[in-house]
């Protein structure tokens, strides 16, 4: 089952969970990245770490993973004694609430109560920081950013948002960059926008041009609307620019690491195949790519056939002859979709058998850990963060 | 028709098999893929689908809404002008914005989508262009607040064209004589979760009620009660020997009790979902074949035709 450099892979992949402080779990949707998140944040807890695990997705996936009901907005202490009653670290786990995130980073940043209390009533701001999509992945980077500073935790786990295209996330930080440079903000803070009513009669014919195209396709009203909103941020934009900013350093940096996840089915292993691309572009630090649910080729072993069969109902032998060569045709078909994601992924991949049981809870947890670390043990960094650390898998 | 459901449940193997149930049975059908140009024309094994509406079977026609295409094919329509809509889509403003702005491409999408509902077969005709769209949402989570877009955006802006558009396409959502939300589940605990969730959410949130639910990737009895007592008895006792091809009986046993087990979850799951979903529920079977083409699309297509 397990590849060759599958051994060096998982070693990688232990070491990222021994050293580095943040890891960003990527893959698309129903490939098990949660599941595997929480088995890499509970390596790396009963290694001696303290651990914790941020989930995004509004569904609640990782409660269910993690046996418990529904988690809250606030990092909660997992009790580990039943798995490990000697567990030298701590796991703690956490959904990230959209809204109160949103909110925790207006209370932060605004200038006074007046102006707090004119986002945080704004229409427009109710809106978008609880409901709409987008708004996820930029409340989920804030997160990682406060998460990351707190001393409480030694390791950041992040479970991303199951986008079809994970590198919505990835690409949070550089749209609320763009977004916040200058030009389209400064267009939307126009005085003419602002004045207590909407006027068309505005100074330059461009301006009134732009205004009368923006009215059609979008509507004066929510221009102000939004105007109005983006009034209330005045002020602090220069607050959020630099948390973007902080954002995008962090994950480029030597203490952060992403982890791809995948599975066997053609269309996630080609997401994974464009997601490791755009890691190498960004120049993100790529610490190892995870095939979950591989099925195994129950033929691979058959040997001659024998002179004699064994002694067994001759429909019953048809019937299981059936069922296997069914079988062996996954395990070809899924096994030529991991040969294209091996041509071009220069590490190699650590591939995990499908599972007969669902995981859904911290003892099936630690099995699908332990089947993804293979021959790899993590080595906790106990102690102060060293500037220097050796970056197992990077090239 | 919506169909929404967790990530790597085969929602597009599903939504390309109903397109083609329903159109085999004679009616026109879109099916609208989002900002995947590849599965369903990979499926149907045809050339790459793009942007703009083409014919890949016989009364079959597929789309991927791009929502940068939809919203720069909406910047056109209503601008017309093709140099001065150019220069609002060149516009790094209108770039930026677009990217930035939470929600806007998921409306963008929607309201195309509702376009095509609209739209007529000819100028002259009342009759619609297509009988069926079948739409193969995001995974939820953000399958989920995909539909939710259009009532954020008429809450946060109820008057202009956004709201007008956002109310509009919420109401087409709603209104059960045209549109259907269908759930995609498979056999297993986070895409059960998931699909209890999502109906949840569908009626208490949206007002949208889920027409059906299909229980994907089913393990199907393929051994009688007998020989499964057998299997069982076999490989307690470690049966020796080998089959005709050689096989090791005992593996053939082990991939038997691999298969037993996996056949005993899909029926717990859909005890499960009957329980706690009361829809109506079709149950497709995993699919063993080399390649997943049109073939077994077809095959899927019967079973859905069947039920």
């Amino acid at each position: 089952m397990r590849p060759a450099g599958a051994d060096r892979a998982s070693r990688a992949l232990a070491a990222a969970l021994g050293e580095r402080r943040v890891l960003v779990v990527c893959g698309s949707g129903g490939v098990g990245k949660t599941t595997t998140a929480a088995a890499l944040a509970l390596q790396a807890a009963l290694e001696g770490r303290q651990v914790l695990v941020c989930t995004i997705d509004p569904a609640r996936r990782l409660a269910t993973s993690l046996g418990l009901a529904s988690l809250e907005g606030r990092p909660r202490r997992l009790d580990l004694s039943r798995v490990a009653p000697r567990a030298a670290g701590a796991l703690w786990a956490m959904t990230l609430d959209t809204r109160r995130t949103f909110d925790a980073l207006v209370e932060k940043h605004a200038s006074s109560e007046a102006a707090r209390r004119r986002i945080l009533d704004n229409r427009f701001y109710q809106q978008v920081s609880s409901a709409l999509a987008g708004s996820h992945e930029y409340m989920a980077m804030e997160k990682l950013l406060e998460l990351s500073a707190d001393e409480r935790f030694d390791l950041v786990v992040l479970d991303t948002p199951p986008t079809r295209h994970a590198l919505d996330f990835l690409e949070a930080p550089d749209r609320l960059m763009g977004f916040l440079d200058t030009s389209v903000l400064k267009w939307f803070l126009k005085p003419y926008f602002v004045a207590g009513r909407l006027t068309l009669k505005v100074a330059t014919r461009t301006g009134a041009f732009a205004l009368e195209l923006a009215d059609r396709f979008l509507g004066l009203q929510f221009l102000q609307d939004l105007s109005e909103f983006f009034l209330a941020f005045e002020g602090m934009y220069a607050g959020f620019k630099e948390r973007a900013e902080k954002v995008h350093a962090l994950l480029r940096g030597e203490d952060s690491g992403f982890v791809l996840v995948a599975g066997p089915a053609r269309t996630t292993l080609d997401e994974a195949r464009y997601f490791y691309r755009r890691l190498r572009e960004k120049d993100m630090p790529f610490v190892g790519l995870v095939v979950n649910r591989v099925h195994p080729d129950p033929l691979a072993e058959a040997g001659p056939a024998p002179r004699r069969s064994a002694a067994i109902d001759p429909e019953l032998a048809r019937g299981l002859l059936r069922l296997m060569e069914d079988q062996a045709r996954v395990a070809r078909r899924e096994r030529r979709g991991i040969a294209r994601l091996e041509a071009d992924v220069t590490e190699p991949l650590i591939l995990v058998p499908e599972l007969d049981a669902d995981v859904h809870d911290l003892r099936g947890l630690a099995e699908i850990g332990e089947m993804v670390l293979g021959g790899g043990r993590v080595r906790a960094r106990r102690g102060p963060r060293k500037a220097e650390l050796h970056a197992p898998a990077r090239r | 028709m919506i169909l929404s459901g967790k990530g790597g449940t085969g929602k597009s193997v599903v939504g390309t098999a109903l397109a083609v149930a329903a159109s085999e049975r004679g009616q026109r059908v879109l099916l609208v893929e989002i900002d995947a140009p590849l599965e369903a024309s990979r499926y149907l094994g045809a050339a790459p689908v793009g942007t703009r509406e083409a014919e890949v079977r016989p009364g079959l026609f597929a789309v991927n809404l791009d929502p940068t295409a939809v919203m720069d094919e909406y910047v056109r329509g209503v601008v017309r002008v093709e140099m001065l809509a150019r220069r609002v889509l060149q516009s790094p403003v209108y770039r930026r914005f677009f990217a930035a702005a939470p929600g806007l491409p998921e409306l963008m999408v929607l309201g195309k989508i509702m376009v095509l509902e609209e739209a007529r077969a000819s100028r002259f005709s009342s009759r619609p262009r297509y009988d069926l769209i079948v739409v193969d949402a995001p995974a939820t989570g953000h399958g989920l607040s995909f539909l939710q877009v259009p009532l954020a955006a008429s809450r946060a802006v109820p008057v202009g064209p956004i709201g007008h558009n956002a109310r509009r396409i919420l109401a087409l959502l709603q209104d059960a004589d045209r549109t259907a939300l269908v759930i995609v589940a498979i056999p297993e605990e986070m895409a059960v979760v998931e699909a209890q969730e999502l109906r949840r959410a569908a009626v208490d949130e949206l007002g949208i009620t889920p027409t059906a639910l299909v229980l994907n990737q089913c393990h199907e009895r393929r051994f009688t009660r007998e020989q499964e007592a057998e299997i069982l008895r076999l490989a307690a006792e470690g049966a020796p020997g080998r089959l005709a091809r050689g096989v090791g009986l005992r593996s053939a046993l082990a991939a038997a009790r691999r298969h037993l087990r996996r056949r005993k979850l899909t029926r717990f799951y859909q005890a499960r979902l009957r329980r706690a979903l009361p829809l109506p529920t079709v149950s497709l079977p995993y699919l063993f074949d080399e390649d997943i083409g049109p073939a077994s699309i077809e095959r899927l297509a019967r079973r859905l035709e069947a039920a």
